[in-house]
Order: C-alpha cells, then structure tokens, then sequence
C-alpha cells in the first residue's frame, strides 16, 4: 500500500476526532496565510503572531462546530482576522509595506536592466505608497485580493462582510487608489 | 493608463512580510498535546467543559478567601509594600484545598519579541542563563513577560508550577497595586535588601496572590496558590521569583538579575 498525502477534508475529519498531529499539519499548511493576513491588518509582527497562534488554539477548541465538507481555510481566517482585530492598537506605530530588496526577487527569472529595474521599482514604491494612504478599509479589501490572492468568499470572511460587500468595495478602493496615483481621469 | 491589476500582484510577490513563525508547535504547546518539559502539568478535560470548571473553582476559593479576609479584619493585618505588589499576612490559615490550575503566563514568544512589545529590559538571572521559555501576557497594563526555567540541580520541581524556576517581570510603576498577597500565620513574610534593592522573602506554607484589574479591582481569573516567593524592586520593575528553593538560593538568584 503507498500512503498518499492527506486532503484538507481528510485532515479536518481527523482532526475533529482529537489527532493533534492532524491539526498540526492544518496548521502548518495555513499558517503562512493566517500571519500574513494577521500582520496586515495588526501592522505587527508580534501582535500577528499571537493572533495568528490565539485563532489556531481557538479555531481547534471550536472545531466540533466547523461543518464537515467546509472548506478550513475562510473559516480559520475569519478567526484570525477577528483576533487581529481585537489586537490593533491605535496608538501603536505601524510597520509599513515595503518591497523585499531587488536581489530577493525574481529567483531564476530574467534579470531586468538596471534602468529598468529602478524604474520599476520606484514605480511600484509609489504604488505601495498610495496603498497605505487608502483608508484602512479600502486597504485591506485590496491586501485580502490582491496581495494575500485570498478569494471573494475569503475575503468576505475575513472582512467580515458579505460577497457583495467585498465586490464594491474592492471597485472603490481600485478607483481611489487610480485617484491617488493621478490617474482619475 | 497603467495596469494597476498588473503592477499589484507584482507587488504581492514582492511584498517583504516579517518571516511567518512556526505556529505548529506553539499551537500544540498552547494545547497541551505535546510534551513540553518547561510546561506545567494541565489536566486534561474537555475543552468545552473547562471554562466552566475553572469558573467553579476560582467561585469556591473567591467564598473561602473572602470569609479569610472577614475573619481577619477583627484581628490584627501585617502588610508590606512595594511598587506594583502588597503582602497581607492575617491571622489563621489560607485554604487547604487549592483550586488545580496552572499560572496564566501568556503567549509563547522569543524574548527580543516581549522585550520589544514590553518596551523594557528584561531582566534574566545570570546564575542560571537563558530561560527555556518565554511569555508574554499583554493583559498586564504595560505587560508582563514571565521566564520559564526547567527544574534542574538546585531549582527543584515546584508542584505548583511544575517549574524549577519562575520570573515574572512588569512595570511595578504603571501598577502600584498590582501584585496582592495574602498569607496565613504559618507563612514567612520577611523584609529584604537584594543587590542593594528593596525586597520581600515569602517562604512556607503557600500564599494566595492575585491581580488587580486596570480599575483597581481584584480580578479572579489569575487567583493561584504560590510557592516560595522573592519580590524585588528594580527601578521601575518589579521582579518575582517563584520555586521550591530557599531563601538564599534565591537572594543569590536575585542578585544575578541583569
């Protein structure tokens, strides 16, 4: 017999059954999601990481509610995202958005030229910019699409709104973020 | 017009996020399925039935406490003080019956991370080195950050701890009342000097402590029995140490605070 490696759906049913290593292994396939998404809207690294670790102990003690055929992954980032949010502190400085340097980009890929890699990068700089001057809204609607690439539904969860929402908020955000780049008309 | 769709998913490659930690292991620490030798022993319940239980018997020594503190304000009180901690010894006997629960620390971090979510210093006693494990409980006004050490050759095991060594560190300023102790006659409460600060030795039969809340209140969730106890003033913290050894094992621990 060859073992073959475990579904999500495997996993969870495990899991809900009290095998730890399954949930172990849960964890880990989410968990750089879950940071991300935690690190996002806490804007800190710490505070990510105990909101990301509070959502996945939460997440285990309310597993015997998780619906089975669900899929986890919306479901534990709507608990992650709720406990980030319990954990942003107004008065706490921000860690800012930046771009990883050139030389840990692009693994194998092709080597722009200089000029047009600094043009690139300034471009995309400015781009990064105007996302955080966004109101938070309308900044994390657009890091859930497009930077975390989490889905409508996702989204949805871990905005804590309906599909709907997410659809017309992620057009206003896309239409102030052209404003704030000059590009409205 | 450019290719806003475009240029933000380039960004979402090339965003620098903090590295992810490894949740994994914390997560299963945090739920007491993987032997963790710094961890105290939990009893294993329910999940669903524990906070229920917990309730019951934080209620139960709340009823005992309370007809101490009655019993004992016919009587005379003993207290000493220092920043972020009070010491009242009454008269008579604590209860016998301690409600079974472990130290609520915090999460798990790296030190660098509680020192940097703490915004102090924290201070690790030299003469036994780096902690095995480190917590953070921000619901401390100003934090808390505990250090964890295994029992080893002189820092036996604590039964109430399952720990050969406890640091708890927190900004005895922000919280003059924090810290309250109430022990019975058959306890030790002394007065001492530790690397020039003031301090006090809490040795014997075991003490209660709880916490203050951010409005002065105590608060009941953190109520615990404790074993021996060194309270010192450092600056604007205070530092406890809670094991089984004694009081010159601790004074020396103390003393290597740095």
């Amino acid at each position: 017999m060859v073992d073959r490696p475990l579904d999500e759906r495997d996993l969870v049913s495990r899991a809900k059954r009290g095998d730890h290593a399954a949930y172990a292994s849960l964890v880990e396939m989410h968990q750089t999601i879950a940071f991300r998404t935690a690190w996002l809207i806490t804007r800190s690294a710490a505070e990510a990481e105990e909101a990301a670790q509070d959502a996945f102990v939460k997440a285990y003690r309310a597993l015997g509610r998780f619906r089975d055929g669900a899929p986890f992954r919306p479901w534990v980032l709507a608990i992650v995202a709720n406990e980030s949010r319990n954990r942003v502190v107004a008065s706490q400085r921000r860690e800012r958005l930046t771009l990883r340097a050139a030389e840990e980009r692009r693994p194998g890929g092709a080597v722009p030229s200089p000029e047009a890699a600094l043009l690139e990068r300034e471009t995309r700089t400015e781009l990064v910019d105007a996302v955080e001057r966004l109101p938070d809204r309308d900044r994390l609607v657009i890091a859930c699409r497009y930077f975390l690439g989490l889905s409508e539904a996702e989204t949805a969860a871990a905005l804590d709104c309906r599909r709907g929402t997410v659809k017309s908020r992620l057009s206003r955000a896309v239409a102030r973020l052209r404003d704030q780049m000059g590009e409205g008309l | 017009m450019r290719d806003l769709d475009r240029d933000l998913g380039v960004i979402a490659v090339e965003l620098a996020y903090p590295p992810t930690p490894p949740l994994a292991a914390a997560v299963q620490r945090e739920l007491g399925v993987v032997p963790d030798r710094a961890r105290p022993h939990r009893p294993r319940h329910a999940p669903h039935r524990r906070p229920l239980r917990v309730a019951v018997i934080a209620a139960v020594v709340v009823l005992l406490l309370a007809a101490t503190a009655v019993a004992a304000s016919r009587a005379v009180r003993e207290f000493l003080g220092l920043q972020g901690a009070t010491v009242e010894r009454v008269p008579g006997e604590l209860p016998t019956r301690p409600p079974a629960r472990e130290p609520d620390l915090g999460v798990r971090v790296p030190l660098a991370t509680a020192e940097r979510a703490a915004g102090f210093g924290v201070l690790v006693p030299g003469r036994v080195g780096a902690p095995d494990d480190v917590r953070l409980r921000r619901q401390t006004p100003g934090a808390e950050v505990a250090l964890l050490y295994e029992p080893r050759r002189g820092l036996p095991r604590s039964e109430r701890t399952g720990l050969g060594l406890l640091v708890t560190e927190f900004r005895g300023d922000m919280n003059p009342q924090y810290l309250r102790k109430i022990a019975g006659q058959a306890t030790v409460v002394e007065r001492l000097t530790v690397g020039g600060q003031r301090a006090i030795w809490i040795e014997g039969a075991p003490h209660l402590f709880f916490y203050s809340g951010p409005d002065g209140r105590f608060v009941v969730r953190p109520l615990r029995l404790a074993a021996n106890v060194l309270l010192i003033e450092r600056g604007d913290l205070l530092v406890r140490l809670e094991g089984e050894f004694g009081r010159d094992a601790a004074v020396r621990l103390g003393e290597s605070l740095r």
